[in-house]
């Protein structure tokens, strides 16, 4: 069975040689080229870190990174704390509201809160209705807006690793601070938030990271300045001007690098805190506190803001997609199906793309990731861990690189670009990981000792793993099958370098109605049928199951 | 020829030794308990004889069928029966269906499986439970699938890894008889392993200690029990007393040896035909503590009996336990539970001279 192991190592190899390793090296092989010559050289980083500009972009997201992780753990901490700690009706509701965003595309985000909170959104509206302002407030065009956006966007990261944190802690470590006098406020700075330093740097990392990636948002608010922003313009727009273009090139090499490296460096990090042995003999469910009946009424106050601002979303978009004409009006006048008609009966291509790319990618991701997890897991293959911590570091790699790599490797050389296979093919290499953590994370409660027992009783691997392995598998497997396709469904960084007339997605039919302009009803109710579309399947999830949701994407890096 | 041949076995991961070049021989019916405490190999020389692990040397025999030598045989083709400690019972299965499991990939008529799948069943005494699940089930019923299914194929040889112990103490020890007498019945040849020596001392024809990766002894209970073969064993195997000491020389009679040890000149004691006792060599002289006899009075004999203090006294029902103060050393004596003597009083410790094992 070695020797079957290692075929299927080897098959498992070439597929992330061919899929992620070469185009990625293309990526890094271009940006060191030299216009002028075409040979190989510094000049294009130099050039990019001599250009003001550029560095000024580099400087704004180190900065934009900085604050939207301050804001997103400032209101994080209170709300993992009180999911984490407190007893009360509805935790279940409330946590799956303030984890939403997780599964909502950015983008819809975005469209909401301009919609709402815009120069002449709602909330200015209203203001000026009842003569409380005069001339509009800036909620949202500028570098608060993006903080505010994003923040909320990454908050379940920081809120799944510190409530995580929380429940993980010996009950003992706080008991003994609070014989020792320290209560209260005291004993949590003291004593339980370093104690879930580890827990928390596992989010925080994934949140800091989220700037470095994220090419849309600014994009939507007129705010340019900021390096994956400036990558996509410069690519996508200035192609033919080579400086341009290679100034992108480099510009999303930086953002990888980034991204890698304080990946690694959180990664590295965490698991040397783990050792320690800070958490020992807990309690399934931690420690959970009865408030008094202030601080009781506080959290909930506190929990219902965010969840109505998470709310908003799926709300302003449908308002947005069931009217037409919705501007300078505080709420929609004319209800109309017009905007689905045009989706649905129009251009119903996007959707069949949308469904067809994802399907097909998700058949990829689950023949891969099976066998990976079968591999990784079960085996002593050797490179088995080389072949996991390239996965997983797929988990960190910016969607724009994996975009921008297929562009450079597919197109000449081997033209897959061409057919538009390439677009479920850079859906399977960009979601890799999705798929595989989840059957990893099954396949780890999975007891050896159950497949070892039908082995002992005769039976062959292949049989063993059908008969014994899959059945039990099942569930972590189904869940992974849907969060993947959920995953692959709202793509947009990756296929925006690659789609040509014929393959948009409905991502991109998103991005290309905001484009036109005029079209933001449209783009509304196409984010809308998106949030649709992604509700049912996490109602299948958690029909599931979704214990196994959060087993996987808990802390340890998501 | 025995019918389970361990020969310089190795197993190593990584840079931890795991199993040492042991040798190890396992007789038709027989059944022999690898004991030891957790880490000494005996887990994985277990699953080496499954197959479940696949060693670094020597070589496996099975009723006269290499394991290793002519290219590894798979667990699947050993025809053996295991227990695992978890049970490994399937949980997606029904009990039937896990008793019939292997039996179901042999070609084997769909009368017979069930006939035979009934029969063991009714055998561990789970007749009537064939259609649960194994959620349904005690801890206690599904040992007894484990058990079932491991036994229903007749295997040539029954590995048992811990299997008793997850259960309570009280069902654990009604299943080391029942195990027992079920092995015994149907003349399977097993190999069992346990940390726990009372399990071992219960349930097997032949005992191996081991210890960090080798074996340090092989031989009957009775044997281990009373002539242990160094200090590991007579500690590891029940209770004993260790009191150091340097041998004398002129041992006057033939299978006795003197040693001089801190509180007196000259200890009769039984010579060990292993050890090497060159006079002068310092050495441990191990009694159990039932083999100290309490006496209030220096009486009746005239070799091996000293004076000492009780330093602690503690009543455990239906014996006594008295920790006693010998000047350097403290000996440990199981006497009758209604011992006269409280704590400060002076008693004499007869150390019967037969009882006293001499040990490297």
């Amino acid at each position: 069975m070695t020797r079957g192991g290692n075929v299927l190592a080897l098959v498992l190899w070439s597929i992330i040689v061919f899929f992620v390793i070469y185009p990625l090296s293309i990526l890094i092989f271009e940006s060191f080229k030299i216009v002028e010559t075409g040979s190989l050289g510094l000049q294009n980083y130099l050039g990019f870190f001599q250009d003001g500009y550029y560095l000024k972009t580099f400087g704004n997201t180190l900065f934009l990174s900085t604050l939207v992780l301050l804001t997103s753990t400032l209101f994080g901490i209170p709300l993992a704390y009180i999911l984490a700690r407190y007893r009360q009706y509805g935790k279940t509701i409330f946590t799956a509201l303030i984890l939403l965003p997780i599964v909502l595309p950015a983008y819809a985000g975005i469209f909401a809160f301009i919609i709402f909170f815009g120069k002449y959104g709602t909330v200015n509206l209203l203001l000026m209705d009842f003569g409380i302002i005069e001339t509009p407030i800036n909620f949202i065009y500028g570098i608060h807006g993006l903080v505010f956006i994003q923040a909320l966007h990454m908050l379940p990261f920081i809120v799944l690793s510190l409530s995580a944190g929380f429940t993980n802690i010996d009950p003992a470590f706080e008991e003994a601070a609070e014989v020792e006098g320290a209560s209260g406020f005291r004993r949590f700075i003291t004593v339980t938030l370093p104690l879930c330093t580890p827990s928390y740097l596992a989010g925080a990392v994934i949140v800091f990271l989220w700037p470095f990636t994220d090419w849309l948002t600014p994009l939507i608010l007129g705010q340019v300045d900021y390096l994956p922003s400036v990558a996509y313009i410069n690519i996508a727009y200035h192609f033919t001007d080579m400086h341009r273009k290679y100034m992108g090139i480099v510009a999303v090499v930086i953002s990888s690098i980034v991204c890698i490296a304080l990946f690694l460096v959180a990664r590295w990090w965490v698991e040397r805190k783990k050792y320690t042995g800070l958490s020992k003999g807990t309690t399934s469910e931690g420690r959970v506190i009865e408030p008094g009946l202030l601080i009781k009424s506080g959290s909930y106050l506190y929990m219902i803001f965010i969840a109505a601002l998470v709310l908003l979303i799926p709300i302003v978009l449908g308002l947005s997609a069931f009217s037409r004409r919705w501007v300078f009006e505080a709420f929609p006048t004319h209800w109309t199906l017009e905007n689905f008609r045009v989706i649905l009966l129009e251009t119903p291509m996007l959707i069949k793309n949308s469904f067809v790319f994802s399907t097909i990618a998700l058949v990829f991701g689950v023949l891969f990731g099976l066998p990976a997890a079968y591999i990784i897991v079960r085996t002593r293959v050797p490179g088995k861990n080389a072949l996991d911590f390239v996965i997983t570091l797929m988990l960190a790699f910016p969607g724009m690189a994996v975009g921008v790599s297929y562009l450079l490797a597919f197109w000449e050389g081997i033209p897959l670009a061409t057919h538009w296979i390439i677009m479920p093919l850079a859906l399977f290499a960009r979601r890799l990981p999705y798929f595989l953590r989840m059957a990893h994370s099954s396949y780890l409660q999975l007891d050896v000792s159950l497949e070892e027992a039908s082995e002992v009783s005769g039976v062959g691997k292949l049989r063993t793993f059908l008969s014994i392995s899959l059945p039990l598998l099942l569930k972590g497997v189904l869940v992974g099958v849907v969060m993947f396709f959920i995953m692959a469904f709202q793509e947009i960084s990756t296929a925006i370098f690659l789609y040509r007339g014929g393959w948009e997605t409905l991502p991109i039919g998103i991005f290309l109605n905001w484009h036109r302009g005029m079209e933001f009803g449209i783009a509304a109710a196409m984010a809308f049928l998106m949030i649709v579309i992604t509700f049912i399947l996490l109602l299948i999830i958690a029909r599931i199951g979704g214990g196994i949701l959060k087993a996987a994407w808990g802390p340890g890096g998501s | 020829m025995a019918f389970i041949e361990i020969n310089d076995l190795f197993k190593r991961y990584k840079n931890v030794v795991a199993v040492n070049r042991i040798h190890l021989e396992v007789e038709q019916g027989e059944m022999l308990t690898l004991l030891g405490p957790s880490g000494c190999g005996k887990t994985t020389t277990l699953r080496c004889i499954a197959g479940l692990e696949k060693p670094e040397g020597g070589d496996i025999v099975i009723d006269g069928k290499s394991m290793l030598k002519e290219g590894f045989v798979p667990p699947s083709k050993r025809g053996i029966g295991m227990v695992f400690q978890n049970y490994a019972v399937w949980p997606h299965m029904r009990v039937f269906q896990n008793v019939v499991y292997g039996l179901k990939f042999q070609k084997i008529p769909k009368k017979e499986i069930e006939a035979r799948a009934r029969a063991v069943l009714e055998l561990v005494g789970l007749g009537g439970l064939e259609n649960r699940y194994p959620g349904q089930l005690s801890g206690g019923q599904q040992q007894r699938v484990a058990l079932a299914r491991a036994l229903v194929r007749n295997p040539k040889v029954l590995l048992l890894d811990e299997p008793l112990s997850n259960l309570d103490a009280k069902l654990r020890e009604k299943m080391r008889f029942e195990i027992k007498s079920l092995v015994r019945r149907m003349e399977i040849t097993a190999v069992y392993v346990t940390h726990d020596q009372a399990e071992a001392m219960v349930i097997s024809d032949r005992i191996a200690v081991m210890e960090s990766g080798n074996i340090a002894q092989i031989g009957t209970p009775v044997e281990i029990y009373e002539s242990p073969a160094n200090r590991f064993v007579a500690d590891f195997i029940g209770t004993t007393n260790f009191i150091s000491g340097e041998i004398l020389d002129t041992p006057p009679v033939p299978g006795t040896i003197f040693v001089q040890t801190g509180f007196c000149e000259r200890l009769r004691c039984r010579a060990n035909e292993q050890a090497e006792l060159l006079p002068g060599t310092r050495a441990y002289v191990s009694i159990r503590p039932e083999d100290v006899e309490v006496r209030p009075e220096p009486t009746g004999v005239s070799e091996n009996l000293f004076k000492g203090t009780i330093a602690h006294k503690a009543y455990l029902g239906n014996i006594m336990v008295l920790f006693v103060d010998m000047g350097d050393t403290e000996v440990r004596v199981q006497a009758p539970y209604h011992v006269a003597q409280e704590e400060g009083d002076s008693v004499f410790l007869y150390l019967n001279p037969e009882k006293c094992v001499i040990l490297p």
